[in-house]
């Protein structure tokens, strides 16, 4: 059991996230008046400390990938802080991101759309380090054949469009891209959801290498729980905007508590036909965060729901493994 | 033989580029017999789904193009029919679902009247009993008041149950096959999980066969009695969902075993992985297609495609070297992460 002791905490987080809330307004009517508000994150706290990788798993419209396009600034959240190496950057101006841009990469789901399909790679990877006026020509193109060859793509590719790579390919270049700069947090928004079974793991590999070797930490964000399980220090589950269980991977896993925890993994095809899973199938779907249920967001789902829980919200408890149940308080 | 509903020999199916003509489909064979899953598992452009249109005669035209073999649907050899007797079995003996709901529904009309079209196509029956049917059949597949779900609109409800009237339109002439390309793919695991649940009941309710097509190991085991892996176009391996997870014997379904990510697998370990990436259509290698990717490959893997050989009752691989391999799997496997069970 890799249980990952709480003695960490002589080292500072590189990412302490407080509260954070980001609600999209909803406009609505012939007038479009905004009278209701899309509470996509609703309070989340979590740190991710130097070199770790923090798993954030959801299903869609949980609210991670919003929570990923806060912490990269990419949004402008509604409330709570996100301190960056101690410095509260959810706040910040344009500008005044400008020096954390360099820290703070993403890697997104379809490097299609990620990439600028008019410009070579060349010019993709080169970019980064024109914005941030880093370099003469010379050391940039250097530097963009060092990147490819650590990303695992021939040299030749500098000249070629992002049409002319495969899926996998093409997600070595966003990665290419987002390490550029030596970054020290990587926000990696379902890297190998679009990808082949084969190409997945090649591309898990890379992230694990370049963890190793640049010492980054990320933030992995995927619905595929397997994945991020595999790749992950520790894991957070959120459902309609709010954590609710987090924990080491293998505890996650081995213990879950929440409910909605338990039936995720539960709900996971193992790939084994003589595994016979007690599936706990969860009825219904997930909730509009628009107009979220009352008490706990999962009672309507839940397959222990009690009378509390439709009134309360549950705080995420203060242990090991913390949770948001009214089962453990 | 009789139990055998569908029955696809030597099947080749191509398409004309403008780079020029390519196989997608490439002399595949396999039988499904009645009341059984046989699951289609491969990666993007293994030629799973054109083998799904191929069956239902729904290749994009002028394009696409059945080049040789039968479908036998129940004895009846499908390759031959025209359009209008192709209409006869699509929806009545063929059911079919497809990975995105939402494409498969009309935006515009009522979902009940979507419904009711398959029913009155189909079945020479009154309105009013159609739409009894229609009622029926939503209720069957887990649509809470299905009456008032009649006159909504598909963008009124959610993936799931999109999902779920995409099979209640493919079951409602109660077909004797139904094929579900990547039928939970665009869902999230918990509603996927409802999905083949769903899937597995109304299978055993009403005696059908079905060909689940997906790229998902795990939706495999958990739904399949029989397996065809397919790579660039042809058939790898073949055989019951034990065969293939117990000794898989092709190195390529090694392989594709090997990288998944499992939830035992310890953290952070390296996956074994298959190097490189699948040949384009336009340049097939002339010997086995897998040999560029394949840690056996040997010269001899490099003149000629390797042909299907049955290893075992029902287990069937195209490998020069599956002696080796098999040898290997026995042996227990040269991966950590690979747990086999026991081999007799």
């Amino acid at each position: 059991m890799s249980v990952i002791p709480l003695q960490v905490k002589s080292v500072d987080p590189i990412l302490s996230v407080r509260d954070l809330k980001m609600h999209f307004p909803v406009k609505e009517g012939i007038f479009m008046r905004t009278g209701r508000f899309n509470k996509a994150v609703d309070g989340v706290n979590f740190d991710i400390m130097p070199g770790e990788t923090l798993g954030l798993v959801g299903e869609s419209g949980c609210g991670k990938s919003t929570l990923g396009r806060c912490i990269s600034r990419l949004y402008q959240p509604t409330a709570g802080e996100i301190r960056f190496e101690g410095r509260d950057i959810a706040t910040l101006k344009r500008k005044e991101l400008m020096p954390f841009r360099r820290d703070i990469q993403m890697i997104f789901q379809d490097p299609m759309e990620s990439l600028n399909a008019r410009h070579t790679v060349g010019q993709i990877l080169e970019e980064p380090f024109q914005i941030h006026r880093i370099g003469d020509r010379a050391y940039r193109q250097q530097r963009v054949k060092e990147l490819l060859d650590v990303v695992g793509l021939p040299a030749r590719s500098v000249t070629r469009y992002p049409f002319e790579f495969s899926g996998g390919q093409r997600q070595r270049i966003g990665i290419a891209r987002a390490i550029a700069l030596n970054p020290k947090l990587i926000i990696c928004d379902e890297p190998v959801s679009a990808l082949d079974v084969s190409i997945q793991s090649q591309i898990l590999n890379l992230l694990i290498d370049l963890q190793t070797e640049y010492k980054l930490s990320y933030l992995f964000i995927a619905h595929d729980l397997a994945v991020v399980k595999h790749i992950s220090d520790r894991i957070a589950i959120m459902y309609l905007g709010r954590i609710v269980e987090t924990g080491a991977g293998e505890s996650i896993y081995r213990t879950a508590r929440h409910p909605y925890t338990q039936s995720l993994i539960s709900a996971i095809p193992v790939p084994d036909p003589h595994h016979h899973s007690h599936r706990q199938i969860l009825v219904g779907d997930v909730p509009s965060p628009i107009n979220p249920p009352s008490g706990c967001s999962f009672h309507t789902r839940c397959p222990k729901v009690m009378e509390v829980c439709r009134q309360t919200s549950p705080v995420l408890s203060q242990d090991q493994q913390p949770v948001a149940c009214h089962l453990y308080e | 033989m009789s139990d055998v509903i569908l029955s696809v020999n030597n099947l080749i199916t191509e398409f004309n580029t403008d780079e020029g003509r390519v196989r997608a489909v490439d002399d595949v064979s396999f039988e499904v017999k009645q009341g059984e899953t046989l699951g289609i598992v491969g990666e993007s452009g293994c030629g799973k789904s054109v083998t799904a249109l191929s069956i239902m005669r729904l290749l994009p035209q002028p394009v696409g193009e059945i080049a040789g073999g039968q479908i036998l649907l129940e004895g009846q050899n499908l390759v031959e029919l025209d359009i209008s007797q192709m209409q006869k079995i699509r929806g009545a003996r063929i059911g079919m679902v497809f990975q995105e709901p939402m494409t498969a529904l009309n935006p515009v009309h009522t979902i009940g009247r979507q419904l009711l079209e398959v029913i009155l196509l189909h079945r020479k029956i009154s309105k009013e009993q159609a739409i009894r049917q229609a009622i029926e059949m939503l209720d069957k597949v887990g649509i809470p008041s299905p009456d008032i779900r009649m006159s909504e609109y598909p963008h009124q409800l959610s993936g799931g149950m999109r999902q779920r009237v995409v099979i209640a339109m493919a079951l409602v002439c109660q077909p004797r096959l139904l094929i579900a390309d990547e039928p939970t793919t665009a869902l999230d695991v918990t509603i996927q999980a409802q999905i083949l649940e769903l899937i597995k009941e109304l299978q055993k309710d009403l005696g059908m066969s079905v060909i689940l097509i997906t790229h998902d190991l795990g939706v495999i085991a958990e739904t399949s009695d029989s397996v065809v892996v397919m790579y660039a176009g042809k058939i790898a391996e073949r055989g019951s969902v034990y065969d293939l997870f117990d000794q898989p014997t092709h190195p390529y379904t090694r392989g594709l075993l090997e990288s998944i990510p499992r939830l035992e697998t310890e953290p952070k370990s390296r996956l074994t992985i298959i190097p490189g990436m699948v040949p384009g259509l336009l340049d097939m290698p002339k010997g086995c297609r897998f040999e560029n990717r394949c840690r056996y490959r040997q010269d001899g893997c490099l003149s000629a495609p390797p042909g299907i050989e049955t290893i075992a009752p029902g287990h069937d691989v195209a490998c020069y070297r599956w002696q080796e391999v098999r040898s290997e799997v026995v042996a227990g496997g040269d991966s950590p992460n690979f747990k086999l069970s026991a081999v007799a």
